[in-house]
């Protein structure tokens, strides 16, 4: 039974990338012959200003989505949690947007977020606010890509948290409230510290993502205005698909599935410090 | 390839095909010659392709060859067939190709079957096919160092869609220059603030369709003619700020992630008084309510360069040179690109590119049951005789090219440089790409 599970990991997994491994190590542009370049590629992603513009982008468009989207989603979650009636059909609604494609998100909030044309305007507009430029402004664009990936997110977030808080155990609660904890006391000091666990699981499962943040980009501004939204997933798409240079997109891509690893098992470090 | 060279070519293929034509007559042409193969055909999602697609039928039935056909969003078909193509794959025979976007590289790769050698094998081109018929930009725009790779399929280019009531309410005339149209954007400000007077593309790497026949009428160009970088000279620098200006002034909120899709709406919705915008949007934009009637169409106005240089493109079929069944798919290529085919494609509003079909009596009344119709097939009459396909700086990695000159566009546009930074920035990093070669 091993033999073809490592098989399998083998086939579908390490070839992939080690595959693309190589093609970082080489000049290889479609179009051309493959040259053998070394560390070459590598060399050039320190020296390019794209490169850590898109890394700059990825790392605050990851930071902002989940905080918002693990306060957003804590903050459901303990609503659900308190509530007695309708929970059925409220947690059908909570899964609603995160099970629509990402092309569908990315197209629903470009129509309403659009300058002109949008909704969105057109209602700050009816309670005497100024006009936004949303997604055509350089410096509002990565809080509004945030805003969209939490309105989908969140929900995951929070029935992972409702999740969580389901299995707490009464007792510990109990013994709080005869000792007078209330409130955001009893949060603080009682539930966040026991829901830690959950709360790291659910910012490992939106870190992978997050950090390979593309579809919503790639439907509203692909990277833009100029590279204001170009996260590294973005820009080596391009790299890859429209400039046809193989060689560096790869170089890109094992860079970001470092940061990718990196990160997870950072946080699978904490999970297990935080375990009780 | 200037015009008398391409004239030359063109006369060249035409001659090449008469005496083919000659010899076919005489023994009557056999579209059954390739019956029982089967070819693929990888194709965009465009009006071209799907009303093609619904005839196959009819192909297969006069010819006996089965099309296999893979249709693909734009993106995403490129995504596969340079895949395909660079992994030498027989996979695919017949395909969709913009030229002025990838044709320098896909030639420069040898990825296109030379369409000349074909016409020339005894009896494979039936001798009412007239290759001479066919816009003459728009066949050199196919052709890549003297080879034909590729049969034009449409001609657009941006032209100027203007509300002739809005410029009549506030007495303005159409405008005859680059100065005037900036001055009319001006005082429709004044008179209409509620309507967008100018809509035009701001997404990076959109914004070089049009932004070129605004770099060309300033007398501009993206290299001179030894091939140097010159969007830094007084020329190019002047456009770029003419062109950035209209936006951040007159433009609407937003311009710079705006492509053909949010330019349409707002026209067509009659929320923009003038849009600069692809001749292919015409169709869709003449949809909307009262557009049809009140709608004015014009090439974009001449500037300091002298008269207007429209830009012209057009998608074109072509065959990879990995395919073993070339002969079968150049008879897919001559009933596809043929004239009937053509003037069936012209009634349902694709602009044609055979100069036959354009003047047909067919299509001239269809083009007089609306007038504007009318004034929009004169202008792609008009760029596909003066017209230029240069899109960007003409490169073999066009992509690259284009991003850097939407790069420089947009960077003015949000006031983050200057126009003579952008523009000199621009030439430092064309003449990097120049160097890698």
């Amino acid at each position: 039974m091993l033999l073809p599970a490592l098989g399998f990991i083998a086939l579908m997994i390490g070839f992939p990338l080690f595959d693309t491994l190589w093609l970082s190590l080489q000049h290889f542009s479609f179009g051309s012959s493959p040259r053998f370049a070394a560390l070459g590629n590598y060399a050039q992603l320190l020296q390019d200003t794209k490169f850590w513009q898109g890394l700059r982008v990825t790392l605050a468009l990851y930071l902002l989505s989940l905080a918002l989207q693990l306060l957003a989603g804590l903050y459901l979650a303990l609503l659900l949690h308190r509530t007695r009636v309708l929970r059925g059909l409220l947690r059908t609604l909570l899964v609603s947007p995160f099970v629509m494609p990402p092309v569908v998100v990315g197209m629903m909030w470009l129509v309403i977020l659009d300058p002109s044309l949008g909704i969105a305007n057109w209602l700050l507009g009816l309670v005497g606010i100024a006009p936004a430029l949303w997604l055509a402004s350089p410096d509002w664009v990565v809080p509004t890509v945030a805003m969209i990936d939490t309105w989908q997110w969140a929900p995951f977030v929070a029935l992972i948290l409702l999740a969580g808080l389901q299995t707490l155990p009464p007792d510990v609660f109990e013994a709080a409230a005869i000792d007078g904890a209330r409130g955001w006391a009893l949060l603080r000091r009682v539930t966040l510290p026991l829901l830690a666990p959950s709360i790291i699981t659910a910012a490992t499962l939106r870190s992978v993502d997050l950090l390979r943040f593309f579809d919503i980009i790639y439907i509203t501004t692909q990277g833009g205005p100029g590279d204001a939204s170009q996260t590294l997933n973005i820009y080596a798409f391009k790299q890859g698909f429209v400039f046809l240079d193989i060689g560096y997109a790869s170089a890109l891509m094992v860079t970001l599935t470092a940061i990718v690893i990196g990160a997870v098992l950072v946080l699978m470090r904490l999970r297990q410090a935080a375990t009780w | 390839m200037n015009r008398t060279a391409t004239r030359l070519l063109i006369a060249g293929f035409a001659a090449c095909l008469l005496g083919e034509a000659s010899s076919a007559s005489a023994q009557g042409f056999d579209w059954k010659r390739h019956q029982g193969e089967t070819i693929d055909f990888l194709t965009e999602n465009h009006p071209w392709s799907n009303a093609v697609v619904a005839q196959l039928p009819e192909f297969e039935k006069l010819t006996g060859i089965k099309v296999q056909v893979d249709t693909f969003q734009e993106q995403q078909m490129r995504q596969r067939l340079v895949t395909l193509l660079q992994s030498k794959s027989q996979t695919v025979d017949a395909f969709m190709s913009l030229k002025s976007l990838e044709g320098r590289l896909y030639a420069h790769a040898g990825w296109y079957a030379d369409l000349a050698t074909l016409m020339h094998a005894p009896g494979e081109t039936a001798p009412d096919y007239d290759v001479a018929d066919l816009s003459h930009a728009l066949v050199a725009g196919e052709t890549f160092a003297g080879r034909l790779d590729g049969i034009p399929l449409n001609i657009e280019g941006p032209i100027v869609y203007y509300r002739k009531d809005v410029f009549q309410k506030c007495g303005i005339p159409p405008p005859a220059s680059l100065d005037a149209l900036m001055a009319a954007a001006a005082a429709l400000h004044q008179c209409e603030p509620t309507v967008i007077p100018w809509a035009t593309r701001g997404m990076k790497p959109a914004l070089p369709y049009t932004f070129s026949n605004v770099l060309h009428n300033f007398g501009a160009d993206y290299l001179d003619a030894a091939g140097k970088p010159v969007l830094c000279d007084p020329a190019g620098i002047n456009a770029i700020t003419w062109y950035a200006d209209m936006l951040r002034q007159y433009g609407p909120p937003g311009a710079v992630n705006n492509s053909f899709l949010q330019t349409r709406e707002l026209y067509g919705q009659g929320r923009a008084a003038m849009a600069f915008e692809s001749s292919n949007e015409f169709g869709e934009m003449m949809k909307f309510p009262h557009r049809q009637d009140d709608t004015g169409v014009m090439l974009l106005p001449p500037g300091p360069g002298g008269a207007s240089k429209p830009t012209v493109i057009g998608w074109g079929l072509s065959l990879s040179a990995f395919s073993t069944k070339t002969p079968a798919a150049w008879y897919f290529v001559q009933w596809a690109t043929s004239k009937e085919m053509d003037a069936h494609l012209a009634l349902q509003g694709i602009a044609p590119p055979r100069d036959s079909v354009a003047n047909s009596a067919e299509y001239m009344a269809w083009l007089h049951q609306v007038p504007v119709r009318q004034d929009w097939a004169g202008l792609l009459k008009q760029m596909g005789a003066t017209g230029t396909s240069e899109v960007g700086p003409p490169l073999d990695r066009q992509p690259q090219a284009r991003e850097i000159v939407g790069d420089a566009v947009d960077s003015v546009l949000l006031g983050q440089a200057s126009a003579h930074d952008a523009a000199c920035n621009a030439d430092k990093q064309i003449a990097a790409m120049q160097a890698e070669k």
